[in-house]
C-alpha cells in the first residue's frame, strides 16, 4: 500500500544516464527495421488487388452484415447475431471452464512456488525439500507459460483428438502457469506483519500462512485472475482459428469467403463483449484495491 | 459455542455489521460462480467421439512421433545431438532471431506512440483544472475576469497551500481558480480523457492473432503485419498499465511544476515521466517478454518465425515440431529470466 503524502526519493534507474536507455532503444529498433526489412512503403497494400481488398475490408465497416451474405445458407438457419451471440456463449464458456481449471491448479503451484510458509528456524533437511519443491514448481509453471496456447492446443488436439476438454485443458495449462507465477509474487511480496505477530504467539508456520498472510493477499489474487479471464477471452477466440467452435472460427470461415460485412459482424460483437468484460474488471479493481488500482 | 456471553456475540456482531462489503463485488463472485457452473453443464459430451481405447492408441502413436527420427531407427539418443543441431543451423537460428527482431520492433513502437497520449488520458492532467489547479483560459465565457482560486474546503490556495512565483514572469492575474466554476464545460475531462482511455481500451480488446490475420490479407506477407498487430495490441496494454503508474504517482512536484506555470507537457515530460520511469521500464520488459511468445505463435500465420517452422512440420513431421516447441520454449524462459531480472533491478 503506498501513501501518496510520503515523499519516496528513488534514484533512477542508471542515474543520469537515462539517455542511454533511449538511444539503446533506438538503436535496437533501427536494427530490427533494417533487419526485418520494416520499409515505411511495406505499410500501403503492395498491389492493385490487394489495394482493391483493403478499400472493400474498411468500407464493410461501416455496414456490418445485418444478413448472411452467402446466399446458399438455408432460411431456417439462425440470423446471423444470433448466430454471432451464440458464438460469443461459446467462447465465453471455454475461457470460463478453462480459467475454472487453471485458477486452483495455480494456487498449489503458487503456494509451493513461494517462501512465505517456509518454517523460519528450519533444519538443513527440510530447507533442502523446501528448496527442490520451490524450484521444481517455478519450473513447472515457467515450462507451462512458455508454450503458447495455440501451441498447447495443437499438440493436445493431435494428442488427444479434437474435443472440447482437449481445448480448455489447453488454455488452461499456460493460464496456471503465469497465474501461479503471479500468485507467487503476491504472495511473497504481502507485508508479514501479521504474520510475524501470529508467528510470536505459537502459531505454526502453515497456520501463520492460511491467517495471517494469504487473506491479505486475496484482493490482489482475485483482481489478477480477472485481468487473466479477460486474457483468456481473447485466447478462446484466437482457438476458434485452430478449429474449435468460437466466434474466431466464425471470423475465421466468413474471412476466407471475403465476406467482409459479416467479418465485422462478429468483430463488432467480439469486441464489444471484450470492453465490457474490461469495464467490468475495472471497476472491480476499483473496489478491490483502491490504493493501488 | 461455550464461552460465547452475549456481550461477546454483541461484539462479533458490530464487527461483522461494519465490514466492509460491496454488492458489485458480491454480484461478481455470484456471475462467476453461476458462469462456471453453466459453462460445465452446457459444454455437452466433453471428450470427443472417439472411444478411450482407440485414442489411448492414438496417444501412444503420437508419443512415438515425436522422438528424434534418427533415435527411432537406432535406438540410440546420442544422434539427436547433430540431428538437433542441423535443424537448429539450418532455419532454427534465423527464425529464432526474427522472432525476437518482430518483438522488440512492434514493443519500442508502441512505446513510442503511447508516451504522448499519457498526459491526454491521465485523470490528473487530463481535465481543465489538474489538482484543482485552472490552467487553460483565466475568463469565463462572458469574457469576466474569473474570481481568485479556492480550494474545496474553502481557503485560499495560492498563499497557502501552493506557493505561486510566477516563474519567467508569465503570468500577471492569479492562475488559479474556483474549481466550481461554473462557466466553461470541461472538455478535457469529460471528452478527450474517456475517449483517449476508451481507445486503449478498444486496441487492446483486439486479439492480436485476429488483427495480424486480417493485416496479412491487406498488406501480404511481410513482417509488418506482424509488428503492426503486436504494436497495436500493446499500445492498449501499456496504456492501461503507464496511466496505472502514472495515476499512482506521488503528485506534488507536479502539483508545484503546474502552480508555477508549466503546461500539460512540461508536467508530463518533465517532472512525472523521471520520477516514474523505472515503473515504466517494468512494465516495457514485462510486455516485452509477452511479445516475443506472441511473435511465436503469430508465424503460424505463414510469415518466417518459429511458429510458421511448428506449422510446416507439424503432421508429417513430428520430431521437428517438438524440437522447434522445445527452442521457443527456452528461449522464452530465458528472456522470462532476464526480464524478471531486470524487473528486479528495477524495483530496488
Amino acid at each position: 500500500m503506498r501513501d501518496s503524502k510520503k515523499i519516496a526519493v528513488k534514484p533512477p534507474i542508471f542515474p543520469g544516464r537515462r539517455r542511454w536507455v533511449f538511444l539503446g532503444a533506438a538503436i535496437i529498433f533501427l536494427v530490427c527495421a533494417y533487419f526485418l526489412k520494416l520499409t515505411p512503403s511495406g505499410l500501403i497494400p503492395p498491389d492493385s488487388l490487394r489495394w482493391d481488398r483493403a478499400g472493400k475490408f474498411f468500407s464493410a465497416a461501416i455496414s456490418p452484415a445485418m444478413d448472411y451474405q452467402d446466399d446458399s445458407v438455408p432460411d431456417t438457419a439462425d440470423h446471423i447475431w444470433v448466430k454471432g451471440v451464440k458464438g460469443l456463449f461459446y467462447t465465453l464458456r471455454f475461457a470460463v471452464a478453462a480459467m475454472s481449471m487453471a485458477v486452483p491448479t495455480a494456487l498449489i503451484l503458487g503456494f509451493f512456488g513461494s517462501s512465505a510458509w517456509w518454517p523460519e528456524p528450519c533444519g538443513r533437511g527440510l530447507k533442502f525439500v523446501l528448496r527442490t519443491v520451490f524450484v521444481v514448481s517455478r519450473f513447472v509453471m515457467s515450462f507451462a507459460r512458455s508454450i503458447h496456447e495455440l501451441i498447447w492446443a495443437l499438440l493436445i488436439l493431435s494428442a488427444l483428438g479434437v474435443s472440447p476438454l482437449a481445448g480448455m485443458v489447453s488454455l488452461a495449462i499456460p493460464f496456471a502457469g503465469t497465474l501461479g507465477k503471479v500468485f507467487s509474487e503476491i504472495i511473497d511480496e504481502e507485508a508479514r506483519d501479521s504474520a510475524s505477530a501470529l508467528k510470536a504467539i505459537g502459531h505454526r508456520p502453515v497456520q501463520t500462512f492460511l491467517v495471517g498472510i494469504f487473506p491479505r493477499a486475496i484482493p490482489d489474487l482475485i483482481t489478477y485472475s480477472f485481468y487473466r479471464f479477460e486474457c483468456a477471452l481473447r485466447a478462446s477466440a484466437v482457438l476458434g482459428f485452430v478449429g474449435i467452435e468460437t466466434i474466431g472460427l466464425y471470423i475465421q470461415l466468413s474471412h476466407e469467403e471475403f465476406y467482409y460485412h459479416e467479418v465485422w459482424t462478429y468483430f463488432y460483437l467480439l469486441l464489444a463483449m471484450i470492453v465490457v468484460v474490461d469495464l467490468w474488471g475495472a471497476g472491480l479493481r476499483r473496489r478491490l484495491n483502491p490504493t493501488h488500482a | 459455542m461455550t464461552h460465547s456471553s452475549p456481550d461477546r456475540q454483541a461484539r462479533i456482531d458490530v464487527l461483522r455489521r461494519g465490514r466492509s462489503r460491496s454488492r458489485f463485488v458480491e454480484g461478481s463472485a455470484l456471475l462467476m460462480l453461476g458462469l462456471t457452473v453453466w459453462a460445465w453443464l452446457s459444454a455437452g459430451k466433453l471428450t470427443g467421439r472417439l472411444p478411450f481405447a482407440r485414442r489411448w492408441q492414438n496417444f501412444l502413436n503420437f508419443l512415438g512421433d515425436l522422438t528424434p527420427s534418427p533415435v527411432r531407427k537406432s535406438g540410440d539418443w546420442s544422434e539427436s545431438i547433430p540431428w538437433a543441431w542441423d535443424l537448429f543451423t539450418d532455419k532454427g537460428f534465423t527464425a529464432l532471431a526474427i522472432t525476437i527482431g518482430i518483438a522488440c520492433a512492434a514493443i519500442i513502437l508502441s512505446t513510442i506512440f503511447v508516451l504522448p497520449f499519457l498526459p491526454l488520458a491521465s485523470r490528473q492532467l487530463g481535465r481543465r483544472d489538474p489538482f484543482g489547479i485552472f490552467s487553460g483560459k483565466k475568463t469565463n465565457q462572458q469574457g469576466q475576469k474569473l474570481a481568485r482560486p479556492r480550494s474545496e474546503d474553502g481557503r485560499n490556495l495560492q498563499s497557502q497551500d501552493v506557493p505561486v512565483t510566477n516563474i519567467e514572469g508569465k503570468f500577471d492575474e492569479p492562475t488559479l481558480l474556483d474549481r466550481k466554476s461554473p462557466s466553461s464545460f470541461d472538455f478535457r475531462g469529460l471528452i478527450l480523457g474517456p475517449a483517449t482511455r476508451f481507445l486503449f481500451v478498444l486496441a487492446r480488446a483486439i486479439p492480436e492473432y485476429i488483427l495480424a490475420f486480417l493485416l496479412i490479407s491487406l498488406l501480404g506477407l511481410q513482417f509488418w503485419p506482424l509488428v503492426l498487430a503486436l504494436a497495436i495490441h500493446n499500445f492498449g496494454i501499456l496504456g492501461r498499465l503507464f496511466g496505472e503508474v502514472v495515476e499512482n504517482a506521488d503528485t506534488r512536484a507536479a502539483e508545484q511544476a503546474f502552480a508555477n506555470g508549466f503546461g500539460r507537457k512540461k508536467v508530463f515530460g518533465l517532472v512525472i515521466f523521471p520520477a516514474v520511469f523505472n515503473r515504466f521500464l517494468i512494465y516495457f520488459f514485462y510486455r516485452w517478454e509477452t511479445c516475443v511468445k506472441d511473435a511465436t505463435v503469430l508465424g503460424m500465420l505463414g510469415v518466417l518465425t518459429l511458429g510458421h517452422l511448428m506449422m510446416m512440420t507439424k503432421g508429417f513431421f513430428w520430431d521437428r515440431m517438438l524440437f522447434y516447441v522445445l527452442l521457443g520454449s527456452s528461449v522464452i524462459m530465458v528472456g522470462d529470466l532476464l526480464s524478471t531480472w531486470i524487473r528486479q533491478r528495477l524495483r530496488r
